[in-house]
């Protein structure tokens, strides 16, 4: 980014107020209905009854960019489709954020091979993402820890309570 | 002063569906040219979500390739890994144990069940009702939750084998399954109550989006679309594959060839597939769930075949082709959305949108398993 | 029509060799290998018979400097698959689309055209379809990227 681009730093900070403003960002936050593949069907198993995103206040989710504050990059992003991945994150409003949701949207997954010929290697080629969540794909518990992952970043501190990994007794 | 209308001025415009539309389930883009609200073209472009699988197919071994077949068709994972599977064995010349058989039928058939489910859910909302979605993923959590205590997954299971499947059931999952049957049962009425009968539902769906049997067999339709047309074609009956000749089920026919056929067909698969669940756990036979003897770095001999299975959209193909190496020459993987998508240019035209998109959802499109 | 009949009218063709398969081993049952300038007459029988197009394969065949084209045909009512086979040459690979007779195969030969740069002719628009729209590649030829 060169100087002329660059948004100068606020001269006055209002502490409290961009406190408040945070805490109320980071319960409000509006994702988009976009999904690219398998990634998305967990996405909308995490905003159906059972997992209920929106205890986490984070179910309005928007068809239109413009309306959106989150995008959910649940998918592979593959080379036809990255312009309009990167429209789509051009279109949101600020400020906006942006999660990486599986091994595809973080790195390109499984489809990387050498001389692979159609998948983006990541969604942070094409613009800056907040939260990775690794999985293939991520459970919906996951997903809501991604969330809380990204409020935490808001506000920078977390509210609810860390749940420690009930793991299975293997054989 | 009067105006007289000297010709009638007809003017068209093109509009822009997707890649990114919560219509179009994923990343299809559909150039629509209109007329008002009419469509006079409706071209699909695919190819947004093609991740080469059938370029890996060629450059991994045939056990890495498995994990890929769970990636095309998510929603019905089961039966891309049926298939392939189905055509590595053809090609090895593998057995499969009866039990191992038997389970992958009654996996596969949770997982159509499954994958009805959520297509019931998904086109309602396509219709604007979000409700039923509510419902339906409560019904599908718990075949996923079955499906995960024996694959170890929610959505993309790699649980068939060359030779057979990697885990056993046991009897809690038989239990649960039981239980499932029992419960989705008894829910079936409410899902009539909440969505056959809705007036709503029944005026978007009744007469909307006729496909015919000969279009279907023109563009190579197959599935609820094809017997949504009157056409009681169904692999599991015309080609008999695994154990299904040995359980009795019907195939729903509808003969309407409306968006309400393909639904209704859809919600008697649902209830087929737990009779053949319900069959299959019954005369459940014991024994080894693996093939003795297969090779870990399976080494196919020389030659090619064709195998496909009737996965919840359709006729899902794989023709294999072997050099004798440990990775298939060519492996050509045939999506059934591919040739349901392709006749949509034809019978949407002349449609209003609002209706264009009801046929879009009918037809019950996994966006990656086209572009593959 | 039954399979028997079928076969001796495909046998009929010029310069084809039909083999009846056994369906357990190879999943068709019937191969036809022809030469690609009858491939719109197998189509136009196939057409006639009812049967629908299921799927167009290519193989890039590298030492033989061939590329293959498999048609799969399926037929709803009885059930019976049919494979009819051409090869054409690597350097200029060209057959004639079937698009008129089923449409179906419009996109099944857009996707060969991606995959193995096939000259389909007679196609009513050989543009990319699951590749970009740009794309002069063709990644499924065994020779791509080496």
């Amino acid at each position: 980014m060169d100087e002329q681009t660059q948004v100068p730093p606020g001269l006055i900070h209002f502490s409290v107020l961009d406190e408040v403003l945070d805490l109320a960002r980071a319960n409000s936050l509006w994702p988009m209905t976009f999904g690219l593949a398998c990634c998305a069907i967990e996405m909308m198993a995490t905003g159906a009854a059972r997992f209920d995103m929106a205890r986490f206040g984070c179910e309005v989710f928007r068809p239109s960019p413009r309306q959106c504050d989150l995008m959910i990059v649940c998918g592979t992003i593959n080379k036809k489709m990255a312009p309009a991945v990167a429209t789509l994150y051009d279109q949101m409003p600020e400020p906006k954020w942006v999660i990486a949701m599986g091994n595809c949207a973080i790195s390109g997954g499984p489809f990387v091979f050498p001389g692979q010929y159609a998948v983006v290697e990541g969604a942070d080629k094409l613009f800056p993402v907040d939260v990775y969540i690794p999985g293939c794909p991520p459970r919906p518990e996951a997903l809501i820890e991604g969330i809380l992952e990204l409020e935490k970043k808001l506000t920078g501190k977390r509210r609810w309570p860390v749940a420690p990994p009930q793991l299975r007794e293997t054989p | 002063m009067s105006i007289e209308a000297k010709s009638i001025h007809r003017e068209t415009f093109v509009i822009n569906l997707g890649p990114q539309h919560p219509a179009t389930h994923g990343v299809l883009r559909i150039k629509l040219t209109m007329d008002g609200e009419y469509i006079d073209d409706a071209e699909p472009i695919i190819g947004y979500g093609h991740r080469m699988h059938e370029k890996m197919g060629e450059n991994r071994t045939y056990a890495k390739f498995l994990p890929n077949t769970a990636r095309m068709d998510y929603v019905a994972a089961l039966f891309n890994s049926f298939g392939y599977v189905g055509a590595v064995e053809r090609l090895a010349g593998i057995t499969v144990p009866e039990r191992a058989e038997y389970i992958r039928v009654i996996t596969a058939e949770l997982n159509r069940v499954a994958s009805h489910l959520l297509w019931a859910g998904a086109f309602l909302i396509d219709l604007g009702g979000f409700t039923p979605l509510l419902y339906t993923f409560d019904d599908r959590e718990q075949i996923l939750d079955l499906l995960e205590s024996v694959t170890g997954a929610r959505l993309t299971f790699c649980y068939y084998r060359f030779g057979g499947v990697c885990n056993d059931i046991d009897d809690e999952f038989v239990a649960g399954t039981r239980q499932f049957i029992t419960r989705l049962r008894s829910r079936m009425p409410m899902y009539h109550a909440l969505i056959t009968k809705n007036i709503i539902f029944r005026k978007r769906c009744e007469g909307i989006g006729p496909i015919t049997a000969d279009v279907c067999r023109r563009y190579g339709g197959t599935g609820p679309v094809l017997r949504g047309a009157g056409v009681a074609y169904d692999v599991r009956k015309a080609e008999p594959y695994s154990a299904y000749p040995q359980f009795d089920f019907n195939v729903p026919v509808y003969p309407e060839s409306d968006c309400m056929a393909r639904y209704l067909v859809r919600m008697d698969e649902i209830v087929e597939s737990l009779r053949i669940i319900e069959q299959a756990l019954d005369k459940l036979p014991a024994g080894p769930v693996m093939a003795e003897k297969v090779p870990r770095f399976l080494k196919p001999p020389k030659g090619e075949c064709y195998f496909n299975v009737e996965s919840a959209r359709g006729s899902f193909g794989v023709r294999a082709i072997s050099d004798g190496t440990d990775k298939a020459y060519r492996m050509k993987l045939r999506s059934p959305c591919f040739s349901n998508l392709s006749l949509f240019q034809e019978c949407s035209r002349g449609m209003l949108l609002a209706d264009a998109l009801a046929l879009l959802g009918s037809l019950d499109l996994v966006i990656p398993d086209i572009d593959r | 029509m039954t399979l028997a009949e079928l076969s001796t009218q495909l046998q009929a063709l010029q310069g084809s060799t039909v083999t009846a398969t056994d369906h357990s081993k190879q999943g068709v049952n019937l191969d036809v290998t022809i030469t690609s300038n009858m491939i719109p007459e197998v189509a136009r029988l196939m057409g006639e018979a009812k049967f629908a197009l299921e799927a167009i394969t290519g193989v890039d065949w590298l030492a033989e400097q061939q590329i293959e084209i498999v048609y799969d045909f399926t037929c709803y009512a009885t059930g019976v698959r049919v494979a009819a086979r051409t090869r054409v040459s690597r350097e200029t690979p060209e057959v004639a689309s079937i698009s008129a007779v089923h449409p179906g195969a419009n996109w099944h030969e857009r996707e060969s055209h991606d995959f193995f740069g096939i000259t389909f002719t007679g196609h009513p628009g050989l543009i990319p379809l699951l590749l970009p729209e740009d794309a002069d590649f063709h990644p499924l030829r065994k020779d791509y990227g080496t």
